[in-house]
């Protein structure tokens, strides 16, 4: 797909810190101008400096009480107000970027499998009865299968030995579904693109979580699932989930754009 | 169903569902959706996260605050008759004026006070000038004691005038840092009214006052209450208003005073031009400029205009809104202001007024409030606001830059930001004091009164029939106004109107300095019939008196005088009494009209430890009669008495005798003859205050 193609080349740079901060500072960029040209500019302006004059009064007038409560009462219903002007901008933005990050947890989320280190394979299928994990060489089942009757899954223990992407495949009620699986051993510093889960149905999660075709729709098997390790990021001796540093980074961007610009936000 | 055909209702229904569905159903980690709902989320939870602070702060400290408030208030309204005192000021509003428009059922809200309660002539000061006026309003004591004359005080030993509110001084140190001197330190502001408004007194008994532009208040002193400091406030050129006439019309001239012509620069259809602003701070003897760009559209009459990243459309005869202006030094210093832009006309040439550069309220350069954030307060409140003293831009239609509708529309775009700001004071002050002054009463009046005359020389060529009733309307607006304040006060609330003068016509104007060279008082340099501004051609060493700003007369006082020639004692009485007696009843010729009704001398007038600042002589000009535009500035010319065919047509630096001001009150006031003196002491005694022995004023007897 081409915007696979566009990550996969942006990600060949292949320093998934640097690549947070530069798409930080372009979404930064983007949804400044998106909120300034789809935002009423005055009436934010208004209803900011309407805030500030509120929360004035209660300094200038707070031996007064009845101004100070009335004061608080304008408060709340000038943040509803500026909520309300916030949000038509936030309808703009909100879809095309929760898309957006769905894309870039893929490569940022997790880490792939590192080599020699045991992950978990789990399968959740309409009858785990006759269930049976395939998998390739290079890959190698450390301990016997743990049966969970009450919720129809099975997990496996599971080392690779090489550094790789590898299919697995599950067995199931006469059908059998391959799973996708990707081990590196410098994990920090690549980011192949991975899903953690293979799905069949539920639109809403696959959307959402998962970056492999469905499983078919007649398929025993329901789902199959990889646990690749949550990746984190070192900044300023911080160690941050992406998304975090994301949402700060965007931010510092976002204000230090809109001053710039001279866009109310 | 095409999406067109759904309603906006039905639009925007949908929108909110699709709005919520995805907000309803995020995944952990994708719940962020980017800065956008960042912005608002941060923002709205700083607004109540500072708001919760405030409120912890107010929570902790309420008991120990309610407690002292509690003693202090038991002690300020122990005696106290009254609640709430409303001090209206209307600048200029003349009794007789308002007695004919109620007569004629145009002002029923002031009829009604007067049936009700009081309506009085209100005995001003001597002089009747506004700044005089008003700081014996607040302090209850004579010129003498607060050392406001004259919007004008001249230094003895330059014969020069200075700002007798106010001085403001760069800072005391700089450092020279190649082609740059870097002032080190801040801009010196001092007050030089004297005195002690009684509002101070108030809020030190734990009685809390909103006053809001209320003359000679700048700059704002510290007490405990809020105050918006009104005329004497200057604009970012230091001056009391200087407006910009940017134009592509070729010309020379000079405006008098009050204002610059500035060329606009026509490059390929797009005019060039530029604000003047203050100077510069880092660059002695250098102006800053504010550059902007007109694009002008002939065939739609309008023009859009560009300045610091801002850019506003106009019609030809329509004012921007409040707009903000930076002028840059270097190095980080910058000055801020405000300013509207009126379109005047876009062909053949293009013109552009622009007004007077404000202070701006929301980032003030200069204190104009106290506390500081008060005047950011209301800016946040209201939008930005004329700041300025003097913030009706009269020199702009004297000089003909401005037509009559254009000023009235800044006048009363003015009146109405005060108008918000009154009913926000009355708001947050349901006890203690709320005194706002208005000056849209003054400024009009002044402007406008050549149409409430028969036969003024400024409107001679209009019949009168055609002529506005302007001054009619104003009095109509102002009456609307008052009602509406009656409508929020009860009954424990004492309710005051006052005017600081009354107003009449100024047809004739007298140049005091021509008839004391004509009388052998002054003289002039060898060879000269006449003298420029500020005495530039006067032979001080044979001149023994002479006159400046609006009302003063002066001596030449040996030892007082840089050449002094009157010795002090004796000479100087025996020259005062020959100037009384000359001056007093001083006919012109022309109209046979007594020019002079009254002088008066100051030693007998005022006592104070600021007398030796006063004039030596107060010249009450008759009615009709004034100070020549020339002779407030120091100039001598051949012609003693002369018509004013200025729009500045109406005055009240006259004999103070003549042009009392108003009195109104929803309370009966015993005293016949009240002057505005007393209404500093009346308030205090209504709020059961000791009276300060220092007070000239006497409380009335309020009912």
């Amino acid at each position: 797909m081409p915007h696979e193609m566009a990550f996969a080349g942006l990600f060949r740079w292949n320093v998934p810190l640097l690549v947070v901060i530069a798409i930080s500072i372009v979404i930064g960029l983007v949804m400044v101008l998106v909120f300034a040209w789809t935002s009423d500019q005055k009436a934010i302006r208004v209803a900011k400096d309407q805030l500030k004059a509120h929360m004035l009064a209660v300094r200038l007038f707070q031996d007064q009480l009845g101004v100070v409560l009335r004061a608080y009462g304008s408060l709340v219903a000038g943040t509803g107000r500026y909520l309300k002007l916030a949000f038509k901008p936030l309808l703009f933005v909100i879809i095309p970027l929760t898309f957006l990050i769905i894309q870039l947890d893929h490569y940022l989320g997790s880490t792939p499998v590192e080599t020699g280190q045991p992950f978990l394979v789990k399968a959740q299928a309409s009858s785990i009865d006759d269930i049976a994990l395939k998998l390739p060489p290079e890959l190698t089942a450390t301990a016997p299968a743990v049966h969970d009757a009450t919720g129809n899954e099975v997990t496996w223990r599971v080392v690779a030995q090489r550094d790789g992407a590898y299919d697995v495949s599950v067995a199931a009620g006469g059908q059998t579904a391959v799973k996708r699986v990707v081990v590196a051993s410098n994990i920090a510093a690549v980011m192949p693109k991975l899903s953690s889960v293979r799905l069949r149905d539920q639109w809403l999660d696959r959307m959402l979580s998962s970056a492999e075709p469905a499983l078919p729709a007649d398929s025993p098997i329901c789902a199959i699932a990889v646990t690749y390790p949550d990746r984190s990021l070192d900044f300023a001796w911080i160690e941050w989930n992406w998304i975090w540093l994301f949402f700060v980074l965007s931010l510092v961007a976002g204000f230090a754009f809109k001053s710039l610009f001279g866009i109310e936000i | 169903m095409k999406f067109g055909f759904i309603s906006a209702k039905r639009r925007a229904a949908l929108l909110w569902l699709v709005a919520v569905a995805v907000m309803l159903t995020p995944v952990a980690a994708h719940a962020y959706a980017g800065p956008g709902a960042g912005f608002a989320v941060l923002s709205s939870f700083w607004t109540l996260f500072v708001a919760f602070l405030y409120s912890l702060y107010a929570f902790l400290t309420w008991p120990f605050r309610h407690l002292l408030r509690l003693f202090r208030r038991r002690k300020a309204y122990g005696n106290a008759k009254i609640k709430r005192a409303v001090i209206l000021g209307f600048d200029g509003m003349d009794p007789e004026l308002t007695e004919r428009f109620i007569a004629e059922g145009r002002l029923p809200n002031l009829a009604k006070l007067r049936e009700q309660g009081t309506f009085r002539k209100l005995r001003t000061t001597y002089p009747a000038i506004s700044p005089v006026a008003w700081s014996t309003f607040m302090t209850g004591v004579n010129p003498g004691k607060h050392n406001i004359y004259d919007f004008l005080a001249r230094d003895t030993s330059h014969y020069l005038p200075y700002l007798s509110s106010a001085e403001i001084k760069g800072p005391k140190r700089t450092m020279k840092l190649g082609k740059y001197t870097i002032p080190l330190g801040k801009t010196e502001i001092k007050g030089m009214r004297k005195g002690t408004p009684f509002w101070h007194w108030l809020g030190k008994a734990g009685i809390f006052c909103s006053v809001i532009r209320v003359p000679v208040t700048f700059p704002p002193e510290k007490f405990p209450g809020v105050l918006l400091s009104g005329m004497c406030v200057p604009d970012l050129k230091g001056s009391q208003g200087t407006f910009c006439l940017c134009t592509t019309r070729a010309s020379h001239g000079k405006f008098r005073e009050g204002g610059v012509r500035v060329a606009m620069q026509r490059v390929n259809g797009v005019c060039q031009s530029y604000i003047p602003g203050p100077d510069d701070p880092l660059a002695a003897g250098s102006e800053l400029r504010a550059e902007f760009e007109v694009k002008p559209d002939a065939a739609a009459k309008q023009a859009r205009i560009s300045l610091d990243g801002e850019s506003v459309t106009l019609k030809v005869g329509e004012y921007s809104e409040w707009l903000p202006v930076k002028f840059k030094a270097g190095m980080g210093f910058n000055a801020r202001g405000i300013c509207r832009f009126y379109l005047k006309e876009v062909s053949p040439e293009v013109e552009v007024y622009v007004t007077p550069v404000n202070i701006d309220p929301g980032r003030p350069d200069l204190p104009i409030s106290h506390p500081v954030t008060y005047s950011i307060y209301l800016s946040k409140l209201f939008g930005p606001y004329a700041t300025l003293g003097l913030a009706e831009d009269t020199w702009a239609l004297n000089e003909q830059v401005l037509d009559d509708d254009a000023f009235l529309a800044q006048a009363y775009g003015n009146h109405e930001d005060r108008e918000r700001m009154l009913f926000d004071a009355l708001e947050k002050t349901q006890q203690g004091l709320c005194a706002c002054v208005f000056d849209t009463t003054d400024r009009v009046q002044h402007m406008f009164w050549r149409y409430l005359d028969d036969d003024h020389p400024a409107a001679r060529n209009l019949p009168r029939e055609q002529r506005p009733q302007v001054i009619q309307e104003l009095y109509a607006r102002v009456d609307v106004l008052i009602g509406k304040v009656m409508q929020q006060i009860d009954d424990k609330t004492l309710l005051m109107i006052v005017s600081d003068h009354g107003f009449k016509s100024f047809a004739r104007c007298v140049n005091l300095n021509a008839w004391l060279h004509q009388n052998g008082y002054l003289a002039l340099k060898e060879g000269k019939s006449e003298s420029g501004d500020w005495f530039e051609d006067v032979d001080w060493s044979r001149t023994r008196a002479y006159t400046m700003g609006l009302n003063g007369l002066y001596l030449n006082v040996k030892g007082r005088e840089r050449e002094g020639t009157v010795s002090p004692g004796a000479e100087a009485e025996a020259l005062k009494a020959e100037l009384c007696a000359k001056l007093n009843g001083l006919k012109d010729p022309e109209t046979s009209g007594i020019g002079i009704t009254g002088v008066f001398d100051c030693d007998a007038t005022y006592a104070g430890p600021y007398v030796d600042n006063a004039p030596d002589l107060i010249v009450g000009y008759g009615e009709g009669f004034r100070a020549s535009w020339d002779s407030v500035m120091g100039k001598v010319t051949t012609q003693i008495f002369e018509d004013n065919l200025k729009a500045w047509s109406g005055d009240h630096c006259i004999d103070p005798r003549l042009v009392p001001g108003v009195l109104f009150s929803n309370r009966k006031i015993a005293d016949e003859k009240p002057a505005i003196v007393d209404v500093a002491p009346t308030i205090l005694k209504q709020f059961g205050l000791p009276l300060p022995g220092h007070l000239d004023g006497k409380a009335w007897t309020v009912a």
